[in-house]
């Protein structure tokens, strides 16, 4: 088959094709998800997601199992979602050899429910002091933390006030509270929740959210000439967190089930692609030799068949620990013999035809008349196979990883949903750690499901409607 | 003949089941060895607790050398590799699959055949509803469909076809759980039945009760498709020239449809009906796990928790049995109700 022809052939296809409707909605949302990896790092917070997935360090300024941001549209009680920020006032004030510098953030609260944990962030050098405190809408102004570093040579420094400042906040909201008669466990009293409440009594059993504009302030005293600290900014960590919330190790679905895209992808695509141009070739090889070779692999072929696939995966999973990559050839090797049949029954009436007869008069070989003049015939139907294959990969690797025996080095859709039963996700109604990754895996079948039935329609005009 | 196919099929797909016991025995060889011998080790360690106290030091190492011979000489661990594998394959084959490590039967038998044979029945009996239901629903609206062919509900149920094709059956499993039991509490979670079990009559209510959420999960996922290849196959017969023929004759459509094309649609059909049964035992099976319906499924994700080798592999062999089996009454079946199959063969 020469270029032109080839041309030629897919414009036709693409004609029919364009006809299809569904089938061009299929394209769209395989294009949607192949935009989505390419600009990952642009739509997900967290673009070390696919790598770090089980690093938990990575994770530690979100929130456990927040709710998505948008069911606050939803909610008569807002809550605070997760924030990062970083731009601030930046002033510096030098007394002798110690400089003191000082940055002031400006966090404006409207919410009913204050975020869980207020973090400042910044990398150190030297030995430096760090002393935050908050200036809140009605003019108090609380001295949080005070965190002397020691002689560090560069590391990040990571202060908590959720957890660093229990005193001063419970302090502070002493001082309005009437503590006469009922005693108030400090352990039991939320920082956060003191900070952006009404200053008035109540404020430590039953607050009320004091909105406003707060000023969260870090003064920095850099006692020597090299001491520095930099790269700063405060994270909130929500009580709503990232469009698709965060699961019970603080982690951001929507990060991980972007980053699952791009396995999804690859596992589907390259078990179809492998699994089919086998599956053609043997089925066509098996049609051309036909005798004794062809009742050979038939008979390996139906051996191949009676193997029931999930269980025999989920086995050889269970006892080889197999990585990505030989889980993929794990399951070419019995996806094969989907299109056998259909391929031997081509093949056997494409032999028939008269140019592989002239073929055979030339002298031509039998890998040649296979190859170059059965297989391309049978494209085609084999791309239309394939996509319907993808799917079903998608699903047998997500069942595996929802046993818990998934490659624990990448993160798929099927890992997550193992997290979530583990996790106790469905027990808890923690449905936004549920729903999204099965959806995902159901969007990308229905993707490929219907790029694959409109094929099918163009190839079997016989189901077209009349 | 009939009965000459039947035994050749049935004889053929003996051949294959035991081709595939020797192929798994070879395949997980190490693990299973691995276990066993750790088995053997356990068993001489409670033998020599019971020792008389009285006997030397060398006495008793020679005892657990004599026994660890004798063991291994029992279960053919002392002869070169092939005849191992041969000897698991034919231990297998005469349904002698070991003791589990930890697991019990609901009796507190350690055996894994028994602790098997408990769940087989279970299975059979949530997918063969599921898939009687499927059926049943998937002809009605197969029938619709392929009468108005093209039509508005041909289209939007077909799109729902599309819609669930890759979508698991476990996950709709998660939230159907998540609905029915924890969000407005109808349903139980999972489970075979109330602990404790009703009895009598009671007991098959609570059965049933119990079956629902599976078999409505399974329901919805499975019926779409069916519904869909009933209508493909209905199209095809109802554009045959004897459709048009009875059509013009003045026949109702009724009868046209249940007496004509249907006829010639049963043996696809219930191909089809045993074929997404097959299919449940190939690759729906973990399903079961996420319902804690106590099945064949349910255990493989028991014995991956606790590790307990030689259930996965007795689950594995008797799993691939069921599925050879299904494959064999299928071809009698289909042969059965389309006589042309079984002389297909001969005709070269």
């Amino acid at each position: 088959m020469k270029w032109i022809d080839f041309k030629a052939g897919i414009q036709d296809f693409w004609n029919e094709f364009k006809r299809v409707k569904f089938g061009l909605f299929g394209l769209i949302l395989l294009f949607i998800f192949i935009l989505a990896i390419l600009i990952n790092p642009y739509i997900v917070p967290f673009p070390e997601a696919s790598s770090r997935w089980r690093d938990i360090t990575y994770w530690e300024d979100n929130p456990v199992s927040a709710p998505p941001v948008w069911v606050n549209w939803f909610s008569s009680t807002k809550r605070a979602p997760s924030l990062i920020i970083e731009e601030h006032a930046f002033s510096e004030e030098k007394m002798g050899k110690i400089k003191l510098s000082r940055a002031v953030f400006e966090y404006e609260y409207s919410y009913d429910l204050p975020p869980l944990d207020v973090i400042f962030h910044g990398y150190a050098i030297g030995s430096p002091v760090i002393m935050l405190s908050i200036e809140r809408p009605d003019g108090h102004i609380i001295e949080l933390v005070r965190r002397p570093i020691s002689k560090s040579d560069g590391k990040e420094v990571r202060v908590s006030i959720g957890k660093d400042s229990r005193i001063e906040s419970y302090n502070f909201g002493a001082k309005f509270e009437n503590l006469e008669g009922n005693r108030i466990e400090r352990e039991m009293v939320k920082p956060t929740s003191v900070l952006f409440s009404e200053a008035k009594e109540g404020i430590l059993v039953h607050p009320s959210p004091l909105k406003g504009t707060y000023k969260l302030i870090a003064e920095i005293i850099l006692p020597a000439e090299n001491d520095v600290v930099e790269d700063i900014y405060f994270t909130f960590s929500g009580g709503v967190s990232g469009w698709l919330g965060t699961d019970s190790s603080k982690r951001d679905i929507w990060s991980g089930v972007v980053a699952g895209v791009k396995w999804a992808l690859l596992i589907g695509l390259l078990t179809a692609l492998t699994a089919v141009s086998i599956g053609v070739t043997y089925g066509v090889v098996s049609a051309y030799l036909g005798g004794w070779k062809d009742s050979l692999m038939q008979r390996i072929f139906e051996l191949f068949l009676s193997v029931p696939l999930l269980p025999v995966l989920i086995v050889m999973s269970a006892i080889f620990k197999p990585n990505i990559w030989i889980m993929i050839l794990m399951m070419s090797c019995f996806f094969w013999v989907g299109p056998v049949k259909t391929v031997r029954s081509m093949g056997l009436q494409i032999k028939e035809e008269t140019y592989i007869e002239a073929a055979q008069a030339f002298g031509a070989s039998s890998s040649r008349i296979i190859f170059k003049h059965m297989i391309p015939l049978l494209i085609p139907y084999a791309f239309a196979s394939m996509a319907l294959y993808v799917p079903s990969a998608i699903v047998y690797e997500s069942s595996i990883s929802l046993l818990g025996l998934g490659d624990s080095t990448i993160v798929t859709w099927g890992q997550i949903l193992h997290d979530a039963l583990t996790g106790g996700a469905v027990l808890n109604g923690l449905w936004w750690w549920v729903v999204p990754p099965g959806l995902f895996i159901a969007l990308m079948g229905m993707t490929f499901a219907f790029i694959g039935f409109a094929m099918d329609k163009i190839l079997h005009p016989k189901l077209r409607t009349r | 003949m009939y009965w000459k196919y039947c035994i050749r099929r049935i004889i053929y797909g003996l051949a294959i089941f035991i081709m595939l016991i020797f192929i798994f025995s070879a395949l997980f060889n190490a693990t299973m060895e691995n276990t066993l011998r750790s088995q053997i080790e356990e068993e001489i360690r409670a033998e020599t607790m019971r020792l008389d106290t009285r006997m030397t030091p060398e006495e008793v190492t020679r005892y657990i050398a004599e026994r660890r011979e004798f063991k291994q000489r029992l279960y053919h661990l002392d002869k070169p590799i092939w005849s191992r594998i041969f000897w698991r394959a034919v231990n297998v084959l005469s349904l002698d699959f070991g003791k589990a490590t930890i697991m019990r039967s609901s009796s507190g038998e350690a055996d894994v055949w028994t602790i098997i044979a408990e769940c087989l029945p279970r299975t059979v009996l949530l997918f063969t509803t599921a898939i009687f239901i499927n059926i049943v629903l998937g002809l009605w609206l197969g029938l619709k469909k392929a009468q108005k062919a093209g039509g508005l509900m041909d289209k939007t149920t077909s799109i729902g076809t599309m819609i669930v094709y890759g979508m698991p059956s476990w996950w709709l499993g998660m939230l159907v759980i998540m609905f029915f039991a924890y969000t407005i509490k109808i349903f139980p979670s999972g489970g075979l039945h109330s602990v404790p079990p009703p009895t009598g009559f009671a007991y098959y209510i609570d059965l049933l009760y119990h079956m629902a959420l599976p078999v409505l999960t399974l329901v919805l996922i499975g019926f779409w498709g069916s519904a869909f290849l009933i209508r493909n196959i209905m199209l095809g017969i109802l554009q045959e020239d004897y459709i048009m023929a009875t059509r013009t004759r003045g026949i109702p459509e009724r009868k046209v449809l249940y007496g004509h094309a249907m006829r010639t649609a049963a043996p696809p059909i219930v191909t089809m009906a045993l074929l997404s049964l097959l299919a449940s035992v190939g690759g729906n099976i973990i399903f079961e796990g996420i319902f804690s319906w106590p099945g064949l499924g349910n255990l493989y994700w028991i014995a991956i928790e606790q590790n307990d080798i030689p259930v996965l592999m007795g689950n594995l062999f008797i799993t691939t049995a069921l599925y050879i089996g299904g494959l064999v009454i299928l071809d009698l079946i289909y042969g059965f109700l389309d006589p042309r199959i079984k002389v297909g063969g001969k005709q070269q």
